[in-house]
């Protein structure tokens, strides 16, 4: 039987470490979500899981380490693909983000993908005071102060992103056309979607601006399964070169068909065309010597991140693409700006971790990251790339096929 | 008499004023000047032509009997084309790397068509008997609703087993091209226009020469008469399924060899523009079916390079109402139908 002095001791001293036990449990349980949106389903299905892949190594790489300041990190993936349109769907990418800014325990977001999904999210992102990372979207309107009433009706920039935009991307590439490969002329694509045309008018400006002649510029349906009448059209107009603005869904098509019947003709197209999706579908001898572009400089044979690119393949089985650099340092952002609002007391809500995003300046893979008024970053780099074929490689891996040409010239 | 003469001149104007905006907009003067581009266009349509008069004729043979719209129609002719693929696969090729000729190229295609053919007729004559039989004799746009149920879970099956990617189709013909008038005439269209011809020549002799040929063209003027004639309907209407999906998994293979790809979402638009070609040429005409597919085939091509392929659809669709304005029924069409 125990004694009076045994209880009077031992029961508060029980009380105790179970309040003591039942409080590290609870912090424990403190913990933030971070969304992904790409879209999984249709055509670039799998340049969004590298992208994903790529984000949730930096995420996963925390977790390991007990979260950040305290807290874990939970991840929402959502797809904003859907089988109708075979590709993005920008309504699909408006539902999720109604869905992120309902859930109160989504801080930060990265994604989307593609800027049509990101024309859509912009506007309901900015009213939830939500910020997303793009690690890809690379339309220049949606961060753009002439169309803020648009695309951030609150006034607060939530689009931010860890690749510059098309307003550099397409001139810049236009630049390189006219000085370093010395084209004359040149016919313009683009795909209808957001991007495409984006792309395609940002490059048509720059060309008539630096006196590369443009003979005409037409619009492919991505869902059509003919070019030949444009290509045909476009082979009785001569050009040197053909400059295609789009993704995957026509991309594939378009180099397959552009290969029978334009095989002398120079062809390029943004980072579109730097996709594995693009590569797997075309196939080689179709796409050989096309050129690519991406809005981000060229870090892979950057010696620090070669044990990066190791770890990577290592854990997912395959190589990552340039966006999944991206999408690691787009959650390396989020993840600090967690960290520095946590370690400032104040409380990690959207609010806070938009604000802390805002102010960063944090170094990752391509280097110090940080952003502009608007959420663009602040460095323009545009990489030039140009097909080889290296058998050693499979088709679609894009970093061993796609040899690094340059920066291209910078805009004035 | 004075009006006469105002509306002589008032169309005069309105011709005058067509004239000046189709020499303004389109590129019809330039191209008189290069009859090569316009020689190369017009072999373009007609390869597209023929594509789309195979999968008319699948529409029209149904509707003709059975005054019903096959949506599922368009998803048969997608995975006809999955079907060839994968009866090339089993033979052992993959992209467009192996090269055959000659007699091996012939029984490889024969096998492939064969497979093709044979699957997707079969997947037809299994849809007509398990979605729409049930169904026969109920008045309204149950079938055709019911059809387009179909059309979903095919196009769901191959979107969740075989994946949302551009397959690359595997191809062992030859890159042969001659060279007519300064057009190009690839290998493959070749193939397309002979197929084609064959199998609408075969199709033709099936239905005016044959005894169950008879008995169609009987069962879609009549099919109460025809019951009483002794005829039975549900093998004619079995049999104009599986030919009409027989045709749609030829078009499939033909689709797969002349574009390199095929996808989940290839019933998509050849199926829209086939079923305008149907509509076009007299929905229930299988002379309207392919007459109205190259047509549309050529308005595509010509449409694209005079004006711009952004307006192809616009262009097609535009035609096709004013043609039904002052056709109802199409160009070879019969009286209207009775039901939707």
């Amino acid at each position: 039987m125990p004694t009076r002095r045994a209880i009077i001791v031992q029961l508060p001293a029980a009380a105790f470490t179970g309040a003591l036990i039942a409080r590290a449990a609870m912090a424990a349980d403190k913990s933030v979500t971070i969304g992904i949106n790409v879209p999984l389903t249709g055509s670039d299905a799998e340049t969004a899981a590298l992208i994903r892949d790529g984000a949730m190594i930096a995420v996963e790489d925390a977790d390991a380490q007990g979260g950040v300041a305290g807290y874990k990190i939970e991840v929402t993936v959502l797809d904003d693909g859907t089988a109708t349109a075979g590709q993005y769907d920008p309504a699909q990418a408006a539902t999720n983000a109604r869905k992120l800014v309902a859930d109160k325990a989504v801080v930060a977001a990265i994604g989307p993908q593609m800027s049509g999904s990101g024309k859509a999210m912009a506007p309901i992102l900015s009213q939830g005071n939500l910020a997303t990372i793009t690690p890809s979207s690379t339309n220049p309107d949606i961060t753009d102060p002439k169309f803020a009433a648009q695309f951030r009706p609150a006034g607060k920039a939530i689009y931010f992103r860890t690749v510059t935009t098309d307003a550099y991307q397409g001139p810049n590439m236009a630049n390189y056309f006219a000085q370093t490969l010395k084209i004359k002329n040149v016919y313009i694509l683009d795909d209808s979607g957001a991007y495409g045309v984006g792309m395609a008018d940002a490059f048509e400006a720059q060309a008539k601006k630096i006196g590369l002649t443009v003979l005409g510029h037409d619009q492919l349906d991505p869902r059509e399964a003919d070019y030949t009448t444009i290509l045909t059209k476009i082979k009785s107009l001569n050009p040197d070169a053909l400059y295609f603005g789009g993704t995957s869904l026509a991309g594939i098509k378009l180099v397959k068909q552009s290969y029978d019947v334009l095989p002398k003709v120079v062809k390029g197209g943004g980072d579109g065309v730097y996709s594995a999706a693009l590569l797997k579908g075309a196939g080689y001898p179709a796409i050989e010597g096309w050129y690519a572009t991406i809005a981000a400089p060229y870090i892979a044979d950057n010696p620090d991140v070669a044990p990066w690119v190791k770890r990577f393949e290592a854990k997912y089985g395959h190589g990552p693409t340039s966006y999944s650099f991206t999408a690691y340092d787009a959650a390396l952002v989020i993840l600090d700006a967690i960290k520095r609002v946590a370690e400032s007391g104040k409380p990690v809500n959207r609010d806070t971790v938009r604000d802390a995003i805002q102010s960063a300046n944090v170094k990752t893979l391509q280097g110090a990251v940080s952003f502009d008024e608007n959420g663009d970053i602040k460095d323009r780099t545009v990489s030039v790339f140009r097909y080889q074929h290296n058998d050693k490689y499979p088709v679609d891996d894009v970093l061993h096929q796609y040899k690094y040409l340059g920066v291209a010239p910078q805009t004035a | 008499m004075r009006d006469r003469y105002w509306v002589k001149l008032s169309l005069a104007a309105v011709l005058a004023a067509i004239v000046f905006l189709v020499g303004k907009y389109t590129s019809v003067i330039w191209i008189l000047g290069e009859p090569h581009v316009l020689l190369q266009q017009v072999i373009n349509g007609l390869s597209l032509g023929a594509m789309y008069a195979l999968l008319a004729i699948g529409f029209t043979l149904v509707y003709g009997i059975m005054e019903l719209i096959n949506f599922a129609h368009f998803n048969v002719f997608m995975i006809g084309s999955f079907l060839g693929m994968w009866a090339l696969e089993f033979l052992g090729l993959s992209g467009q790397s192996r090269v055959l000729t000659g007699l091996a190229l012939c029984g490889t295609l024969a096998f492939a068509f064969a497979v093709a053919m044979l699957g997707s007729g079969v997947l037809g004559v299994a849809i007509e008997r398990i979605a729409l039989r049930p169904l026969r004799g109920i008045p309204g746009t149950t079938g055709m609703i019911t059809t387009i149920g179909v059309s979903y879970i095919l196009f769901n099956i191959i979107l969740l087993s075989a994946g949302a990617d551009a397959k690359n189709y595997p191809n062992p013909m030859p890159n042969l091209q001659w060279q007519v008038a300064g057009a190009v005439v690839d290998l493959r269209e070749v193939l397309i226009w002979g197929i084609s011809l064959i199998l609408m020549a075969g199709l033709q002799l099936f239905v005016s020469r044959t005894r169950l040929g008879k008995a169609m063209r009987a069962t879609a003027q009549d099919s109460e008469a025809a019951r009483m004639m002794g005829i039975d309907v549900d093998r004619v209407i079995a049999t104009a399924f599986f030919l009409g999906s027989a045709l749609a998994g030829a078009a499939a293979l033909i689709f797969g060899l002349y574009y390199n790809y095929t996808s989940f979402l290839i019933g998509y638009t050849a199926g829209l523009r086939a079923f305008t070609a149907a509509v076009l040429g007299g929905i229930g005409s299988i002379t309207g079916a392919m007459v109205g597919g190259v047509i549309i085939g050529l308005i595509e091509t010509l449409g694209g390079q005079l004006i711009a392929v952004r307006w192809t659809d616009v262009i097609i669709f535009s035609i096709l109402v004013l043609v039904l304005v002052y056709a109802p029924t199409g160009l070879f069409g019969r009286a209207a139908p009775t039901k939707s």
